[in-house]
């Protein structure tokens, strides 16, 4: 089990030593069930961190903020910035690092175990809990969550309020890491494509139904865009890209503007601003889940990238974000890939 | 808007009998942009061609659509029509009308519209097109060739005989490969030392021709025409100029290690010259079993020679040479014996390979040409021959056929019946593969004229039984079990390339193939290039072959150089990748996608080496970013394109 | 007859391979019908996946993406790219319920026109039964 306190002490001696430019940890919330997101820069602060199952932010997002951060200032503090990275979270740190975006000694990888658990859904927590809140949730022994409500402690089973993404979760434990809190548990989804497969049993038609019913309901928001660390592309494709947008483009240029999506919110576009999005994290996507819980509409946007983990793995034979030396899955092949659906 | 004009050829009767010409060109003149539309009977004919500059010049065209036949016939033909008219030839397109339209449709009306979506789409590209002028690069002109066999050997004399200056890089201490260890050659039975010792004394006296043995390429640098190569030249230890082949020396030194140019049939010292027409003609030092370079140590060699040719202090030397163009010749080896353990090699001294038969067999080899055991030195009166030993065993082994087996198995069993009369010759095959000129016909003298047994079928044992090596087998024609009490078994042992080719291989960036032979740039009509620009390959080094075929190789190779090294300057053509700096974020996948290395990470960008690109854009479709993309065949373009297919416009 | 369904298919092909096989196809006056509207790339490798999603929004009824058989590709490993980028595409589409008959991928070298020729039968017949496609085109 992490001890708190190690998590704290290992900060405080961080941030002591002074080669750490700050921590991005979790702090509780004053307000709501859940915890954080915390930038701690002093030691004594070091006192604010948690981490317990509420915990469900993929804070390597803000390794992309404080790279472009960086990348603005005269003279940037080029100290590394440490992050406490979960299971999923570390492998999104691999895949950044697989593409280079960031180095590995920019960053201080503290991670932490998800006990064999994983992190609750907010959702189904206050469905159990009946309107109550939650002042404190914690990992109970193997399987249950402790959760502290009005001064009572219930105990839940963990698959009950589980994120969806942890009931699939096939490295729940840190795959990279400087300092690593918590013991191993091993905890091995049955089914790791279970919410797939419910959907690719359903017939064409209505599989159809069902994307033209979630994906109808987009209003192109891009919370999904803003919360996900590999979306951080300095102009999205579907932005209706310029080949050559700066500060030297003539008008013409900027008239040659390519409009793959264009903003109207009729379906087809929706469905193409979707599509390129799964295609464009193919083979990227540790599936951190970030994506379904900020969308405001509830879409499971998460499964269409899902699928295609699902897909480089039987294809390919491709798992994402465990070896930061691996070429991507768009940037190799192998001799025998499947072929089957070529003529 | 750009001013575009549209020319629709009737080609006889070829496009106007399935499209109505006359409405394409109609159509066409109302589509946005376009100034110009008409059609003509021939456009490629000169009154033709004299319609489009005419537009050119007098409509003020910025460019142009010539709706014909395939780009592959007359793209060149009307772009240098409008390079007349004064337009950049990147601003003419074609829309094949013919091939992907006229002749493959019957119903006119069907065939237009479709006529008219391929000439939209054209001009919704051209006028996108940016006019490039080709890329003009200077040459070297001056080769490297690396390998000193058969192949290396040749493809260094035709290019000097062409008149160009030529670095030979051998790594070992003479010329000559494996060649120079082969008796005989099939089909003719010509003696291989008397054929190739020629060439070599050629090579030594070529004044073109700079020859570095003992020397391996360290450093590769540059693209076609501009090569930097950097090469070690190990010492010797003995200075050639002053060697007089006295060889006092061997008879002094204390060391006897395995000689390799005999595969270890015989021993040789440790300073040795590799065989008595060895190219350089001087003796060599190996440092490897020399027990040391101080007198102290031993000394004995410098002390017996005479014109003080040893110097223990001589050093590596590292070479650098500019070079305009490679070709890689490194050759084969013999698959390693260690993984053939099943047939007992290694473990028996009777049973041999290939080439240490060759050197049994040979006049000038251990034996002076006498086939005896290596175990008792008695004459072997039944002898086993064994093909595909390695080869065409894809669950254990090499899964490719090596190709020169069977036929040198065949000679191999006839030198012997000619050396040994009254013995007997067995040979355990697959399938005999002759085909060749004049192989067929040596298989047929092998088992007519000197009564070698084929048997069909593998051998699944081989193990020593009182003085014999027994082989037991099975001929699967007759089904029936077969049991030889044999006095020796040569194992035609499958070829591979050479040690150390892979690393080569990387330092120069030519592709392997799984098996480790040099990829060529196209396996049916660039047989001889590699994938790099101003790279070729010759011989075994690209998939196990024989001698005439190396040499042809060998010579195409040179063909293909001197059509780079002939050139003052070379031409690439310009519509290669570009990268928009602003939005990549050095990913690098492109730079792994890239079959040519014309991509690098520079200072977390990504650069593109326009020399070395080829512009099959599969970094753009790569590139999550948007960041690289092909000249002239833009994502932009392509949309347009694709909006035109479907009649958005 | 005259109000039958005609499939709108948009064929990206590789230059060196499939776009010479079409030409010979043409050459050797084979006969296909003309839905297909050939857009010439320089490599399937090339192919990004927004130029299919794209045809199919502009209203394509069907897709073809043609390369060189594996080994063969003018740029050595281009259609290795494609392979397995392609797949990836089909995939998806057909997850969101995409029929999978509408995108399709082939090799066709630049010797087989025949192969070529029956590609396309095959394509257009098998679209016709199933109409026109609307899911993924813009509907305005």
């Amino acid at each position: 089990m992490v001890n708190l306190e190690d998590l704290k002490k290992e900060a405080k001696r961080i941030l002591e030593e002074g080669k750490i430019k700050y921590i991005i940890g979790y702090e509780r919330s004053p307000n709501g069930m859940m915890s954080m997101p915390a930038f701690i820069k002093n030691p004594e602060d070091a006192e604010r961190l948690t981490w317990d199952p509420s915990c469900v932010y993929n804070l390597t997002r803000f390794l992309v903020d404080e790279k472009r951060r960086k990348a603005k200032e005269k003279k940037p503090d080029t100290r590394p910035v440490a992050i406490v990275v979960k299971g999923c979270d570390s492998r999104a740190v691999v895949v950044l690092l697989q593409e280079k975006f960031i180095n590995r000694e920019d960053v201080y990888i503290l991670g932490v175990s998800c006990e064999g658990a994983g992190v609750v859904d907010e959702k189904k927590l206050t469905e159990k809990l009946k309107g109550k809140k939650a002042d404190k949730i914690e990992f109970s022994e193997k399987d249950h969550f402790l959760i502290t409500s009005d001064g009572e402690k219930i105990k839940i089973p963990a698959q009950e309020i589980l994120a969806e993404r942890c009931l699939e979760c096939r490295a729940n434990f840190p795959v990279i890491y400087d300092e690593v809190l918590g013991e191993k548990v091993e905890r091995r989804p049955e089914d790791p494509f279970k919410s797939i497969e419910r959907i690719e049993s359903l017939s064409k038609e209505e599989r159809w139904a069902f994307w033209k019913e979630q994906l109808d309901k987009c209003i192109r928001c891009y919370a999904c865009r803003s919360v996900c660390p590999m979306c951080y592309c300095d102009e999205c494709v579907v932005d209706t890209i310029s080949f050559a947008v700066a500060a030297d483009t003539t008008a013409e240029e900027k008239a040659q503007k390519i409009k793959w999506i264009e903003r109207s919110p009729d379906s087809s576009e929706n469905f193409v601003y979707h599509l390129v999005r799964a295609i464009h994290l193919a083979g990227r996507c540790i599936d951190c889940g970030e994506c379904e819980r900020a969308c405001p509409l509830d879409i499971p946007v998460r499964l269409l990238n899902k699928k295609l983990e699902k897909e480089a793995k039987e294809l390919f034979d491709y798992e994402v974000g465990f070896d930061p030396e691996k070429p991507s899955l768009a940037s190799s092949f192998k001799d025998d890939d499947p072929e089957d659906f070529i003529r | 808007m750009k001013r575009t004009g549209v020319f629709v050829c009737h080609c006889g009767i070829n496009i106007a009998g399935t499209v109505d010409v006359k409405k394409v060109a109609k159509e066409l003149s109302r589509h946005p942009g376009v100034a110009h539309a008409e059609e003509y009977v021939y456009m490629c004919s000169d009154p033709g061609q004299n319609l489009i500059t005419e537009a050119i010049k007098e409509k003020k065209l910025d460019n142009v659509v010539v709706a014909c036949c395939s780009p592959t016939l007359h793209e060149t033909t009307f772009r240098n029509t409008s390079k007349e008219a004064g337009l950049n030839e990147f601003q003419c397109e074609i829309a094949n009308i013919r091939e992907q339209c006229s002749w493959v449709h019957k119903d006119m009306e069907k065939a237009t519209r479709k006529a008219i979506k391929i000439t939209k789409s054209a001009v919704e590209r051209v006028r996108r097109n940016e006019s490039l002028e080709p890329i003009s690069i200077p040459v070297t002109r001056r080769a490297l060739v690396i390998g000193g066999g058969i192949a290396g050997i040749q493809s260094a004399l035709d290019l000097a005989n062409s008149g160009y200056e030529v670095v030979l890089v051998e790594r070992s201490p003479s010329i000559g490969g494996h060649m120079i260890q082969l008796s005989e050659t099939f089909p003719t039975l010509d003696c291989s030392q008397c054929i190739l010792t020629p060439k070599m004394v050629e090579v030594s006296k070529h004044p073109k021709i700079k020859l570095l043995t003992y020397s391996e390429v360290q450093e590769i640098s540059g693209y076609v025409g501009n090569f930097k190569v950097k090469i070690l030249k190990k010492p010797t230890y003995v200075d050639p100029d002053k060697c007089t082949l006295c060889d006092e020396c061997t008879k002094v030194c204390p060391v006897v290690v395995s000689n390799e140019f005999d595969i270890g049939l015989t021993g040789r010292r440790a300073i040795y010259i590799p065989f008595p027409q060895a190219i350089p003609a001087t003796y060599t030092l190996d440092i490897k079993s020399c027990p040391g370079l101080l007198p102290i140590a031993c000394g004995k060699c410098a002390d017996v020679c005479e014109p003080e040719a040893i110097d223990y202090d001589m050093k590596p030397d590292i070479i650098e040479e500019d070079i305009g163009a490679i070709i890689v010749a490194t050759g084969y080896d013999l698959y390693d014996k260690g993984l053939m353990a099943e047939y007992g090699y290694g473990k028996y001294l009777d049973v041999l390979d290939g080439l240490q038969f060759e050197r049994l067999c040979s006049a000038s080899g251990p034996t002076q040409g006498k086939i005896i055991r290596p175990s008792d030195h008695k004459e072997p009166k039944e002898v086993v021959f064994i093909q595909c030993v390695g080869s065409r065993d894809p669950e254990l082994h090499c899964a490719y056929c090596s190709k020169i087996c069977c036929m040198y198995t065949a000679k191999h069993a006839m030198l012997y019946k000619h050396h040994v009369p009254d013995g007997q010759a067995y040979i355990f095959y697959i399938d005999i593969r002759s085909g060749g000129k004049g192989y067929e016909e040596f298989v047929q003298r092998a088992v007519e004229e000197d009564g070698v047994l084929y048997l069909r079928g593998k051998v699944s044992k081989i193990f020593e039984d009182k003085g014999k090596i027994k082989v037991w087998g099975v001929d699967t024609l007759t089904g029936k079990d077969i049991e030889i009490d044999a006095d020796m078994v040569v194992l035609a042992t499958a070829m591979r390339p050479s040690q150390g080719a892979g690393e080569l291989a990387k330092k120069l960036k030519i592709a392997m193939d799984k098996d480790g032979f040099l990829s060529e740039a196209h396996p049916k009509l660039r047989p001889v290039e590699s994938v790099t620009p101003g790279m070729f390959l010759a011989g075994a080094a690209q998939a196990p072959k024989d001698i005439p075929e190396a040499v042809a190789q060998a010579s195409g190779a040179a063909a293909k150089a001197v059509a780079i090294l002939s050139q003052e300057r070379l031409f690439h053509a310009p519509t290669v990748a570009q990268v928009n700096l602003n939005l990549c974020t050095g990913c690098g996948m492109c730079v792994e996608v890239c079959p040519y290395v014309s991509l690098s990470l520079k200072d977390g960008k990504v650069e593109v080496n326009e020399v070395l690109c080829e512009g099959c854009g599969t970094c753009s479709a790569t590139c999550l970013r948007a960041a690289i993309q092909v000249k002239n065949l833009t994502p932009l373009q392509v949309h347009e394109m694709i909006d035109a297919s479907l009649g958005g416009r | 007859m005259a109000d039958e369904f005609e499939p709108k298919i948009v064929a990206f092909l590789c230059k060196w391979c499939s776009s010479a096989g079409s030409d010979l196809a043409g050459v050797s006056r084979m006969q296909y019908p003309p839905n297909v509207i050939p857009i010439t790339v320089m490599c399937s490798g090339s192919m990004s996946p927004l130029y299919i999603l794209s045809a199919f929004k502009k209203g394509a009824d069907g897709v073809l993406v043609s390369g060189c058989h594996p080994g063969d590709c003018h740029y050595i490993k281009g259609n290795f790219y494609a392979r397995r980028r392609i797949a990836l595409v089909k995939k998806l589409l057909e997850f969101i319920g995409l029929e999978p008959q509408r995108f399709q991928m082939s090799w066709v070298s630049a010797a087989e026109g025949t192969k070529y020729t029956q590609i396309i039968k095959d394509f257009v017949e098998e679209l016709k039964p199933i109409g026109p496609q609307t899911k993924l085109r813009r509907s305005s």
